[in-house]
This record gives C-alpha cells, sequence and structure tokens, in this order.
C-alpha cells in the first residue's frame, strides 16, 4: 500500500498552553534532523504533526521517527478519492494485515459537511462491505483490536488503521542540560538515555585512572557516548576527567571501608565544577537504591553532601532486570558489559560501609588538602567529540 | 595473456596490493595484543570491520572474517546445525551450491538429517515454489547461493526471505562469493553471508562472513578467542584491511563496470550465435558466459584456447580437476553432450575489449580446428 503521508500525535506538550510553540518548533528541529536526505515534506500544527511522504517507505521514516521524543505516536495515512468504492476498498485492503480473528471498528471523522452522507452511515457502509468480504473479523465498537478511521475532508479522504507508540515524552531541546556521570555500566547510559526523553540535552563525565584503568575502558564508553549520540541525534560532548592521582591519594589516606564514599564524593565535586563551565544543571548518574554500598539511602545521604546541584537519578526505584531490558532496547547493553576494569573494581574496598558515617568521612578528609588535585584534574580534563571521523582519517589512505 | 577465468579469481588491485604491503609494514601486529601497537592494529581492524558491513547495508550485522568462503560457509552452516540439531533436522538447499555447501550439508545427511535439494529453474534459478512446498516444521537451514558461479543466474534471494518470513526457526544462509560487484541484492534480514576477497580483486586467504544481529554461531572452531571466538587464530589483518579496500573499489564503480562488460557480453553472444553445435546458456550477470562445443569435451577447448594464450575454465576451477559433471546444468536439465561440451568465459573490470576480440577469433578458431567432432 502506498501511504501518502504520516499522522505524528505529540506527546505531553499538548498540556501546555501558551509556550505549546516552543516545543512545536524543537520538536520540528529533531524532526529535520532525524529525516535529513530523505524525500519527504514536515509540517506541523498546534495539535498534531504530518509527514509528507515523497518517494519514501512509510515503515522507514517511522523507524526514524521511534527514535525522538515528544512523539507519542505515528500512523501511516492513505489518501483517497472521496469516494464510497474507494473507502470500502481502502478499508478491506487495510484488513489484508489483521490477524485472524480480531475485532474492528470503523471510525469516520466528517470534517467536509458537504458530503453527503451522514457519518453513521458512512461508517455502517464501510463496515458492512468489510464483514461481507472477509470471513473471521467481526465488529466491536467498544474495544476493537482495529480501528479504522477515515477523515473525511474539503480535498480528499484520509484513511488509515496502525497506530504505533512511539517514545513520548518532551522534544530535546526543551528541558535545560544535565551532566551525565557515565562509568560505562549498564546503568548510566540507561539514565541518560530516559532523562533525554524529558528533553533535557546532556554533556557526560567520565573518571578514568590510568595506568590502573586499561585504554580499552575509556574506548568502552566512547562507544557508549557514540551509540547514544546515533540514538538521539545530538552531539553528546564527553568529558575525560584523569582522576589517578586523586585515586591513589584517597587509596593511602582514607580508611579501606570509608574511600569508597569518599571517592564518589570527590567525583561528584568535580561534576559539580564541571556542571558550571558546561551550564548543565543537574547531575544524572544510573544508582539504583540498594544495588551496591554506595547506593543506599545513607550512602547518597553522605556522598550528596557535597553538592546543592539535583542529583537526578531516574532508575532510583527500577528492577535490575528492567533496567537490563532498557539498556538492551537502547542498544548500549552489549558495550555495556565489556569486561574492563574501571577505576570503581580496581580500588575497589573489601568491605565498604553500607551506612558510611558522614561525620568520619569528613574527618579523615580534613587531614588531606584534596583541592590542588582537584584543581589538576579539572584542568588535564579531555573531551570527546562522538563520531570524531579522527581516527577512521588516519586508515583512508589504507581503507 | 587473455584471462578469462574471474569466476575462479581475480588479480588484486595495485590499490589493493598498496594496502596489503603497507599493512605488512606498519600494522604487522597481533590484533589482540593490548600494547599501544597491538591497539592500533585492532583500530585497524575494526575500521575494516565497519566499512564491510557498510557496504553491505548491514551496519548491525556480526562481520568474523575468515580465509576465505570455504571456510565461512562451513562455519555458518555447521554451527547453525550444531546449535539446531534440537529443534529440527531438515535442510533445504539449492541443487547449485558450491561444493563447500553441497559438501558439508552430505556431510550431514550421513549424520541423521535430513537433506532437500531445492529444484532449479531452466534459468538456473531457484524455484522459490518449490521451496515454499518443502518448508515444514522441521526446516532448519536454507542455503541459496546469490549468483550461481557455473551459469550466472542471479537467485532470488529476497522472494526466499519472504517465503521463510513465517518460518522463524529457519537459518537463511547465502553464499554470496560470486555476487559481489556483479549483482545489487538487498541481503538485509538474510541469516549470514559468505564473501571471498579473492573473488573481487582483493588478496587471497582473506574472508568474510556476516552474522544477522543476536545470531550466534556454534562454535566449531577452538582457539584464543580472536574474532568474537567464532574465528579463533591471528587475524590475517593485512589481507582484511585489503579486502575492505578491494570492496569499496569494487562498488563504487560497479554501475560503470556493468555497463561495460554487458558490452562486451553482446558482442560475445552475437558473435558466436547462429554458430552450430554453440549452445549458450542464459546468464543474469554479464560476467559470466557458460557456453557449449556440443560433441567435444569441454576440456578439449579449454586446454585449444590456452595454448592460444586464452585462459577460461571448465567447470568450477576448485572442482575442475575432479572429473564429476557438472551439477548447476544437470540441475537445469541440459543434455550429457551439452554438459561434458561446456565451457566457463568469466570477466572482470580488468577485463578489456582487446581480450574480448582475441577471444573471439580464438573461439571461432578452435571452433574450426575441432569441427569433425562437434555435432
Amino acid at each position: 500500500m502506498k501511504y501518502d503521508h504520516i499522522l505524528i500525535r505529540y506527546g505531553e506538550m499538548t498540556l501546555k498552553s501558551r509556550n505549546r510553540k516552543i516545543f512545536i518548533d524543537a520538536l520540528r528541529k529533531r524532526l529535520n534532523r532525524a529525516l535529513e536526505g530523505m524525500d519527504v515534506h514536515i509540517k506541523t500544527t498546534r495539535d498534531r504533526a504530518y509527514i509528507v511522504l515523497g518517494d519514501e517507505d512509510a515503515y522507514a521514516v517511522i523507524g526514524k521517527l521511534k527514535l525522538i521524543s515528544g512523539i507519542l505516536s505515528v500512523s501511516p495515512v492513505v489518501r483517497i478519492e472521496k469516494t464510497e468504492a474507494a473507502m470500502k476498498e481502502t478499508a478491506l485492503e487495510f484488513t489484508a494485515d489483521f490477524d485472524a480473528d480480531r475485532t474492528f471498528k470503523i471510525e469516520v471523522k466528517r470534517a467536509d459537511k458537504t458530503f453527503p452522507m451522514e457519518t453513521h452511515d458512512i461508517q455502517g457502509m464501510i463496515g458492512a462491505h468489510v464483514l461481507g468480504n472477509t470471513d473471521d473479523l467481526t465488529v466491536n465498537v467498544r474495544q476493537p483490536d482495529y480501528k479504522i478511521t477515515a477523515e473525511i475532508r474539503r480535498e480528499a479522504v484520509y484513511m488509515y488503521y496502525d497506530t504505533i507508540k512511539c517514545l513520548g515524552g518532551l522534544p530535546l531541546g526543551t528541558g535545560g542540560k544535565g551532566l551525565l556521570m557515565l562509568s560505562g555500566g549498564i546503568d548510566s547510559p540507561v539514565a541518560g538515555l530516559d532523562v533525554m526523553k524529558k528533553g533535557v540535552e546532556i554533556e557526560a563525565v567520565h573518571f578514568h585512572s590510568p595506568p590502573y584503568t586499561s585504554p580499552e575502558a575509556t574506548e568502552k564508553v566512547k562507544k557508549l557516548i557514540d551509540i547514544m549520540t546515533e540514538r538521539t541525534g545530538y552531539d553528546i560532548k564527553l568529558h575525560i576527567v584523569p582522576f589517578t592521582e586523586l585515586q591513589t591519594t584517597l587509596y593511602d589516606r582514607i580508611p579501606d571501608n570509608l574511600s569508597m564514599t569518599s571517592t564518589r564524593r570527590v567525583m561528584l565535586k568535580i561534576a559539580e565544577r564541571l556542571a558550571g563551565t558546561t551550564g548543565a544543571e543537574a547531575v544524572i548518574n544510573g544508582e539504583n537504591l540498594g544495588q551496591v554500598a554506595s547506593q543506599t539511602l545513607t550512602s547518597m545521604y553522605a556522598i550528596n553532601e557535597v553538592t546543592t546541584l539535583p542529583v537526578l537519578r531516574p532508575l532510583l526505584t527500577l528492577e535490575k532486570n528492567d533496567i537490563v531490558n532498557m539498556a538492551k532496547q537502547f542498544g548500549t547493553y552489549e558495550t555495556s558489559i565489556l569486561p574492563y576494569e574501571d577505576c570503581c573494581t580496581i580500588f575497589k574496598p573489601k568491605s565498604p560501609k553500607t551506612k558510611p558515617s558522614l561525620e568520619k568521612v569528613r574527618k579523615f578528609e580534613e587531614r588531606v588538602d584534596f583541592e590542588p588535585l582537584i584543581e589538576k584534574a579539572l584542568a588535564g580534563i579531555e573531551t570527546y567529540i562522538p563520531n570524531g571521523q579522527d581516527e577512521d582519517e588516519a586508515f583512508e589512505d589504507l581503507l | 595473456m587473455h584471462y578469462f577465468d574471474n569466476a575462479a579469481t581475480t588479480k588484486p588491485y595495485a590499490e589493493v596490493l598498496h594496502t596489503f604491503n603497507k599493512v605488512n609494514e606498519n600494522y604487522y601486529f597481533n590484533t589482540a595484543s593490548i600494547h599501544q601497537a597491538g591497539r592500533d592494529s585492532a583500530k585497524l581492524l575494526e575500521a575494516s570491520r565497519k566499512q564491510v558491513l557498510q557496504l553491505f547495508s548491514l551496519p548491525n550485522y556480526t562481520c568474523v572474517f575468515t580465509s576465505g568462503a570455504t571456510e565461512s560457509n562451513n562455519i555458518a552452516i555447521q554451527g547453525t546445525l550444531e546449535r539446531k540439531k534440537r529443534f529440527g533436522r531438515t535442510i533445504l538447499v539449492s541443487q547449485i551450491e558450491h561444493p563447500s555447501v553441497i559438501n558439508i550439508v552430505d556431510h550431514y545427511g550421513g549424520e541423521g538429517f535430513n537433506v532437500e535439494f531445492i529444484r532449479t529453474t531452466g534459468e538456473g534459478r531457484v524455484d522459490v515454489g518449490h521451496l515454499e512446498s518443502l518448508l515444514n516444521e522441521d526446516v532448519v537451514l536454507v542455503a541459496v547461493m546469490a549468483v550461481n558461479n557455473i551459469v550466472g543466474s542471479v537467485q532470488p534471494v529476497e522472494e526466499i526471505k519472504d517465503a521463510l518470513m513465517n518460518y522463524p526457526k529457519v537459518h537463511f544462509h547465502v553464499d554470496a562469493t560470486q555476487a559481489v560487484g556483479k549483482a545489487a541484492i538487498d541481503y538485509r534480514g538474510v541469516d549470514s553471508l559468505s564473501i571471498s576477497a579473492h573473488k573481487f580483486h582483493g588478496v587471497k586467504g582473506a574472508g568474510a562472513l556476516m552474522l544477522k544481529e543476536g545470531k550466534s554461531s556454534g562454535q566449531i572452531h577452538f582457539g584464543g578467542g580472536h574474532e568474537y571466538d567464532i574465528r579463533s587464530g591471528t587475524v590475517n589483518l593485512p589481507a582484511v584491511a585489503a579486502m575492505a579496500k578491494a570492496l569499496r573499489l569494487t562498488l563504487e564503480d560497479m554501475d560503470d563496470d556493468l555497463a561495460r562488460i554487458e558490452g562486451y557480453n553482446h558482442s560475445l553472444r552475437s558473435e558466436l550465435d547462429g554458430l552450430e553445435s554453440i549452445v549458450i546458456q542464459p546468464s543474469d550477470v554479464p560476467h559470466i558466459i557458460n557456453l557449449s562445443f556440443t560433441g567435444a569435451k569441454g576440456e578439449v577447448v579449454v586446454n585449444a584456447l590456452s595454448e592460444k594464450n586464452v585462459m577460461v575454465s571448465t567447470t568450477s576451477a576448485c572442482a575442475s580437476k575432479r572429473a564429476a559433471s557438472n551439477e548447476t546444468l544437470t540441475a537445469m536439465n541440459r543434455s550429457p553432450e551439452v554438459i561434458d561440451g561446456s565451457i566457463r568465459i568469466s570477466m572482470s573490470r580488468e577485463t578489456e575489449t582487446e581480450n574480448v576480440e582475441v577471444l573471439i577469433s580464438a573461439l571461432k578458431e578452435v571452433y574450426e580446428e575441432i569441427g569433425d567432432v562437434l555435432r
């Protein structure tokens, strides 16, 4: 079936009234970028948007729309002549895609009031035609498995039946900016993508401690950034902080069972300063309540104390299984489980406290002057821009 | 020398040899070593992998580098059957596959698998209707090549994909060895795909097996864990990078080359058309012409041409030292005289007008010389 356009239903931005235009403009930008180079035309209105299809396959375009936040659902729509025969035939063609023994309903929106038949009669006419020409479909007007919609307008009739659920949320770029703490594990990329769904742009920070952490571990984080960038169509910057000196100092000077808490505190301090220079208004992490010692409520209390920035923890109460499924769906899982040592695994204390005392942590930290080391770490940050072609270019002559 | 045996192997492009030499000089390291030199080599390996997958429009597939298509076919088929034997034991395979597919399948036929051959049409194409009639819940593997090596018929890969849509248990393996640069086929959705570098102007000893995302291959190779643990053994990076380059060059110029070779094919056919006892098989790609001197032995024609410095082949070179008659032509229901008298002429981008002119007059001379035995 050759579809004429795709109908886009907006997500939560329909709840906005006065500033809705800002959200629609942002969505339009994302659509433009996602569909760049395709033979389509984008039309946005206050209530819905349309992608007018040139020579493109509707479902190929929908594949791209499914990754854009701010879209609730989409339907491929066919434009037909304003005749009874065309409506009946199109409805019947739709049913070829239906599973056996299902129910359906016909919905008619008669926007063109000059059309000679009444809404109810048109519904009856199409429904009777479908019933008469199929064996296993029945009508159910309350909870149909399939709903065939015909919109009768001045210029033509538009019909569709397939509604594909999309990401929902808000268009990227309407929710400010956050700084994602990206370790390279399963949780943090999911946390970042989840917050982005609400329109928040992100930059990411990763701590590495060469030679204790391998270059592969850093490469893996870059790869995660590439995957997230490709998925969202938004270039996520990655700031890589040299953490070796701080790590070894913490290891020497803080008792083993509190070192993890202090390490997290120092990382959060660095993230806070970095947020200041990048314009981020929150820190985002993949913490999940009770998952490990640093993620108990008491630990969060002790760690969070170093900053007044909001710390967003979108995965806080999810089941690990659900997080894994999200990671698989986002395409980050396979990369996240690559077995490279990160700083957490190498300097991991034998028995970290699940209930660290803030008072004790402060007492030990007071004996060390971390400030110059923090300054040095911030000065040594290297920033990675995703999908940089520099490496491939090095091989250009060879490949 | 006038070379018309490009379906057996091709001449590496000069640019490809440049890559092969440069990589041997500068990136001879083991891609699994964790030192900087090893990591740089691994980056080149990954860049090669990415390029190969992108050129096939299969960016999310897993690409395993192998020594060539014979090995790729072995890994794909043996791995699949080992993994799937619990779920079913029927294999559907076309009659016209390469020995590196047929012989594995034969072997498994002796191990309790049920092997069914999919019929071939008179044009040398797999009969999809017959394939559909053979499908049932016990089928776990369908193996069909993309382009036939004997007559150059293009197989209905896309139709077969559709036919298998409702059989999720079936693994669809495509041997695309002869297809690269000859036919534009949409491979997206096939479960595994084999290619071999030396068939498209790469160097010998490199090939690839591309596996659909999420498809693991059962292990038939044990070793140090290179190439996703599917094909252990230090990676032949110079040949692999050279393959990635050969693939790019071949596909970039494919349309121009096709048009030119189409012209050669046309002049060959029109020059020989009408000569009594000469039978030319239909072909979908212009590169391959299967031609019979009915009544003569193909081998005699090959030798006679070889004396005139023109290199052609009887059946596929890999098997032509064996006397077995040709499976593809048999499957196409050709007469024994046509099969025995058949030669294969295969062209490539390196073939030039002058070569074709020499070939045509050599064929005509041979036709006169052995005219007495022709029927």
